[in-house]
Order: structure tokens, then sequence, then C-alpha cells
């Protein structure tokens, strides 16, 4: 099945709807001469290796203009859509193009899509190469409601609960913004211990495998020890694989919590609290009955949905929906995004 | 305990009984004189002047909880793990083991030494296996330690091991110097499934990175083995390894098993919509993991909620693909009499604790009662 032949769900709160300039051009306007002649002079272009063209898992071009996501809008209806734009998850270590790059992103989203519809929010995009810089473009445009969450790309250099970023969790908390991992991320980092995956496949599968490792990474260092209103949401990088790695978690805390004083209360404890997880991938079992089981291990309170266009990983979320009860899915499709994003909605 | 009801005579008149524990990660330890006595003089002599490459694994993550290893696990002027006397007693003695197999980690990391220092470790530990604690009981089995980030000498290794046949399975860490699904390493894997030998992943080795930068605590560490054994399950599967290798069997140490379900679906899914990048894979990644996979039950992730061991237990395909470990002389040691997940069926946990890995490994599921 296509994502075109699968049932649209109406009405929703769509927490991941993919946007991105068809090229550098669009973000020209939002960069100054500067920056203008490095990209004209390195030829840079957009891109990166978490979509190749060709891949089913891919879809079509996102929408690069209000024009086109508008077609999206007509058939969804969302109650509200909160874009996700990838472009700054290059392989560029230039901190300061990263964070130039960032706020034309923000300006550029802002313009061609925030200022034409009221349904629409966007992930605030920042650079995670200059944390400083980040806290500043926060500053600048966290008063913005439009702007949802704080976007992260899942995969960087140090895992999100080391205090390199605390600054930013500092501010996002001050301004009730929650943090989102995305999944992909910072290319040319292996998304293994070791070293780099020769498949696509693979790569692609590795994001719930990175996923977990930054879950742990937040609860481990103590950022909601220290951030008590901070809320982080995992974008794109499943859910089901939760379960058995709760368990885990909350049974080596009862072994080793001296070396984590901080940690007060079972890890489990604070991400059902603090976390949430979009339902696209669902990665989910073929048979309906356990299906029922994975949701209510996972606990249907955490999964906010995606509808993750255009991208198209199978049609594991439709047999999700199909076989919860109408309070679950009440709240999978509207009800936890609106109690996590709060006012960000309003 | 043994009961009288477990006991059985042959018409020869020796008494025997059912094999009912297998304890499938025994820890032991070589300590650095035993080594050096067994390694040819130039790395004697340099493992004394420059030692090892690596970095120790408790030097990056610190093991705040008993250094590491059961309290009562220290025998006089050694370290856990180094005196098969207290190991008899500690383990095999009081829980009445019937096979345990030794799993020594010295050599998880002597990849990153000299190739012939590499290969020369890995000889004198399995020599030591044989000598210092095979001989001395007939219910120790072990791994065949191998250097295999040079394939070339690994398969040597086997080849000079592979016919004493208390070897059962070949032993690598869970991460080498590349993705273990590397083509490299394949010629390793075919010697292995050649011998009948299952090829166990234990975790260790090149782990500490996790795909976006190093996590600062143990905690992290130690909870993210099972992560560390997705990843290098999903390198076997994608990159081709079992559909290249039919009769490879790999076991998955210490790494939990319960992330297997989600696993699957998640391979599945992908591989449904990516197929036409992998032709070589010609089944479900679920299917290459039912079909090669096995897994042992320490540390066992624990659900608040007994059922839903179960219930993954049974999502995932895996009643008759796990296996009871102690982890002896670890922190986290396991107790065959109180560690088992709660409703397990008489039939399960026989499985649980013996028959699967009698089966895996062609031990006997009879054996004489003294046998010490």
């Amino acid at each position: 099945m296509t994502v075109a032949e699968r049932p649209t769900i109406t009405g929703a709160v769509d927490t991941d709807v993919h946007v991105a300039p068809a090229a550098m051009d669009a973000l020209l306007p939002y960069l100054d001469e500067y920056w203008q002649s490095y990209i004209d002079d390195a030829t840079i272009r957009l891109g990166g290796m978490a979509y190749p063209v060709g891949a089913r898992t891919t879809g079509p071009p996102a929408p690069d203009a209000y024009a086109a996501l508008g077609e999206v809008l007509d058939r969804s209806q969302p109650e509200r859509a909160i874009l996700s734009c990838l472009v700054l998850d290059g392989v560029h270590r230039n901190p300061h193009y990263a964070a130039a790059l960032a706020t034309a992103v923000n300006d550029w989203l802002r313009d061609e899509f925030l200022a034409r519809d009221d349904r629409l929010r966007a992930g605030l995009t920042v650079s995670t190469l200059d944390i400083p810089a980040a806290v500043e473009e926060l500053e600048r445009l966290a008063g913005d409601r439009r702007y949802a969450h704080v976007q992260l790309p899942l995969r960087n250099d140090i895992p999100y609960g080391n205090r390199y970023y605390h600054p930013l969790y500092e501010a996002a908390e001050r301004h009730g913004l929650p943090v989102a991992l995305h999944a992909w991320g910072r290319g040319g980092n292996a998304p293994t211990t070791t070293g780099v995956t020769t498949t696509y496949l693979e790569d692609y599968a590795s994001n719930a495998h990175i996923a977990q490792t930054q879950m742990m990474s937040f609860v481990a260092e103590g950022v909601f020890s220290t951030f008590p209103d901070l809320k982080v949401a995992f974008l794109e990088c499943g859910f089901s694989w939760l379960p058995p790695q709760l368990w885990r978690f909350d049974k080596d805390w009862k072994g080793v919590w001296r070396e984590v004083p901080w940690v007060k209360e079972r890890p489990s404890a604070y991400i059902r609290r603090r976390m949430r997880f979009t339902t696209e991938p669902a990665q989910l079992p073929r048979d309906a009955a356990q299906v029922a089981q994975v949701v209510e291990m996972v606990g249907p309170e955490l999964l906010m949905y995606a509808s993750d266009h255009p991208h198209d990983h199978g049609d594991s979320s439709d047999a999700l929906l199909a076989h919860l009860g109408e309070d679950q899915v009440e709240a999978i499709l509207r009800g936890n995004a609106r109690a996590f994003y709060g006012e960000r909605l309003g | 305990m043994t009961t009288q009801l477990d006991v059985h005579t042959t018409p020869g008149g020796q008494a025997t009984k059912a094999v009912s524990l297998v304890d499938v990660d025994i820890h032991p330890v070589v300590l650095p004189p035993g080594l050096a006595r067994r390694l040819p003089e130039r790395w004697a002599k340099h493992m004394e002047r420059y030692g090892r490459r690596a970095p120790f694994v408790t030097d990056l993550y610190p093991r705040p909880r008993n250094k590491g290893m059961r309290a009562d696990s220290w025998p006089e002027g050694g370290v856990p793990g180094s005196d098969y006397e207290l190991m008899r007693r500690q383990l095999l003695d009081e829980h009445d083991v019937d096979f345990g197999i030794l799993l020594c980690l010295i050599p998880h990391d002597a990849g990153y030494d000299h190739p012939e220092l590499d290969a020369a470790i890995n000889r004198a530990v399995n020599d030591c296996m044989a000598e210092e604690w095979m001989d001395r009981d007939a219910r120790l089995r072990s791994s065949i330690l191998v250097p295999f980030e040079h394939p070339e000498l690994a398969v040597k290794e086997i080849e000079r091991v592979a016919g004493d046949d208390r070897f059962v399975q070949l032993l690598l860490p869970a991460a080498g110097q590349e993705p273990f699904g590397s083509r490299k390493y394949w010629p390793v894997y075919a010697a292995a499934a050649e011998a009948g030998l299952p090829v166990a992943f234990h975790t260790g080795g090149y782990t500490g990175h996790r795909g976006a930068g190093w996590p600062s605590f143990y905690l992290e560490e130690h909870a993210g083995y099972g992560v560390v054994m997705q990843m290098l399950l999903t390198s076997l599967v994608c990159e081709g390894t079992f559909a290249a290798i039919p009769n490879l069997k790999v076991v998955m140490t210490e790494g939990g098993a319960l992330w297997a379900a989600a696993l699957r679906w998640r391979l599945d899914e992908a591989y449904k919509q990516l197929r036409d990048e992998v032709p070589e894979l010609e089944r479900l990644p679920s299917e290459y993991i039912r079909d090669h996979v096995w897994f042992d039950t320490q540390p066992m992730e624990e659900p608040d909620d007994p059922a839903h061991f179960l219930q993954i237990v049974e999502q995932a395909d895996l009643e008759d693909r796990l296996m009871f470990a102690t982890d002896y002389p670890h922190w986290d040691f396991d107790a065959p009499a109180n560690s088992l997940p709660r409703g397990l069926s008489k039939e399960q946990r026989a499985r649980l604790l013996a028959g699967t890995a009698c089966e895996l490994y062609g031990l006997p599921k009879v054996v004489p009662v003294e046998r010490a």
C-alpha cells in the first residue's frame, strides 16, 4: 500500500510534517553578504544523507512552499501541524555557518508558512555546534508561540544529556519550549559503536538505537532533575523499543544509583512524565492482539500522532490506530500533543 | 540440589542424572603471570614494557558497585574469576551446575595490539582454559578466543583448537573495529560454522561510543548493552551475513533479549520498504533472526508485570532461544533459584535452564552424578 492509498487521518495535531527549501536560493535573502558569497564560492548545496531521493521511505520531495503544503493540509485538515525543516542536518562543521543558516531557516519558515496559515507551527532550528549561539537564536524567537519546540538533530557529537547543552535547556524551560529530537542529524558520524554502515537500510534502522542512548543520556546526566519543567519529544524515532529499554534502565539504576545520585526516581518515572514519542514510524507486529499488548506496555499516553509527510515508513501506524479504543485514539491524535505543547498550540 | 528423584542408575551401575542446569556465561580471569608464561618471549617482554594498547573498560566507565564484582568472590591474593576452587564452590557446587561455559574476556580488546601479540594472547588464553580449568572439572566447557581483527590468524586458531570438543563456541565482543556484519569478519564466522561452532558475541569490546558520542556513566554503558546488541544484530542481518553463511549460529551474550521483538518489527518494516537496496537478503530480517540467533538471560529485562515478559517472549519467538546464565563473578550475578522470570511453565523453565543450551552446544542430556 502506498501513502496515497492509505486512510487519511483528519483533524489531528500532526507533530511532524516535513518542509524543505528546494534549493539554497530560498534561504539567501535571509543571509548576509558574507554568507551569500561563502555559499556561492563554496557551491554549498542543501541536502544530506537522511533521505535518498530514490528510496521508497523518502517519498516525494517535501513541500518547498506554502502552495505545495496547502494540498497536504487540504486533505488532512489538521487542527495543528508542526513543520520540521531538517536542512541544517548537513555535514558542515563551521559553527558560524550553522548559526547563520539556523537563523535563515527559522525566518524562511515564518515568512513562507507560519505567516500564511494559523494552523501551522514549526520547530525552531538551532546550531548544535555553538550552544551560546543556539541560546541567542532561541531568545530571538521563543516569544513567538508559533515555534512549538526547539528542534535538535538526533545524531550529534555529544549525547544530549551532557552539560554542554544545559544552557539551551535552561532557556527552553524558561520559555516553556519543549525540545524535540528528530531522527537523523549530523552526517559523518557512524550510527554504530564503531564503523559506518554500508547500507541505507541499516542507517535508517539505527535511528531507534541512537534514540535509546539519547533517552538514557537525558536521565542519567540529570537534565530532568536540573530542569524540572523541561519536556522532550522524539520525532520519527519509533517507540516500540521503549518497554524493554525502560525495564532494563530501571533495573540497572537500582544497581548503580550511587553513580548518579541526582537521579532520584526510577528512570522510567522521569521518562513517562517528560518524554513523548511520535507515531511514525510505528514498527509494530502484524498480529492485532500483539499490537494491543505493545500499546499497553508502552502506554498510549506517551504517543503523539505524526503523519511524517511525505515519508513512507509502511502501514504499521494504520494498524496502531485501527486497534485502539476511541479514548486512546483521541489521546494520540490530539490530547497528548495538546497537553505536551500547551500554549504553543493555542 | 540434586534430589533422589533425579538420579537414575545405568545398566553399568553408574548413577546418572538428567542435565537440568547449564550456565552459559562464566567469566574466568587469567592473571598476568599465567598469561606471560604462555607467551613467546618477545611478547612477554613487550607486555611487561608496554602493556596493552586498549583502554581498560573499567577506566572508561568505573563500576561503582563492589568494583563490578560479587562482593564474596574475591579469592585470597587474587581477583574474582582467577581461582578455580572458589568458582567451583560458589558456583558449580552450590548451584548444582551440570555444565558451565567459560567466557574469558581478557582478549576482547587485543585487536588493538600487534597482530602477532593479539594471536599470542588468544592462544595463551585458550590453552589456559583447557589446562587450568577444563582439565580440572568435567562440567566445564569453554569458548574459543580468536584474534578476530586478523581473520587469517583467527581461522588458524580455530583450526588449532576446534578438535578439542570441550570448546563449544567462538567468542567475540559486541563490537570490533568495524561493524561485525562487515565482510572482513566473514571468514571467521564461516570457519566457526564449518566446525559446527556457534559464535557468541559478549558485551564489551569497542563499544563505548554509541553512534552519537560517548555516554558519561557506567549506568548508561550497562543499561545500553542491549542497544549495542541491537546495533550488532542489525549489522549482521543488513550486511547479509546470515544470507551468506546459512549454517551460522550466533549467541547474544549479556545483552538482554527482549529488545529482539521490536528489532524484528523495525527491520522487517524497513526491509519491506527498502528491499531493492539489499536483494541479497532473500528473507525477512525476522526470519534470519529467528533461525540464526540465540540469547542468554543475564541480565534479563524485568518488567513490573511478569505477563509482559511472557508476551514479549512470544512476540519475538524466543521460547526456545533463551539460555540461562549467571555471569559469575560479576556484581549482577543471577542465581538460578531466584532470578528466573515469574510465570514460566515447568517446560519453559527446563528449556531455559538447560534444554536449549544442550541442543545448541550438543551437550549430553544425561551425565554421571559424580563428575567434579
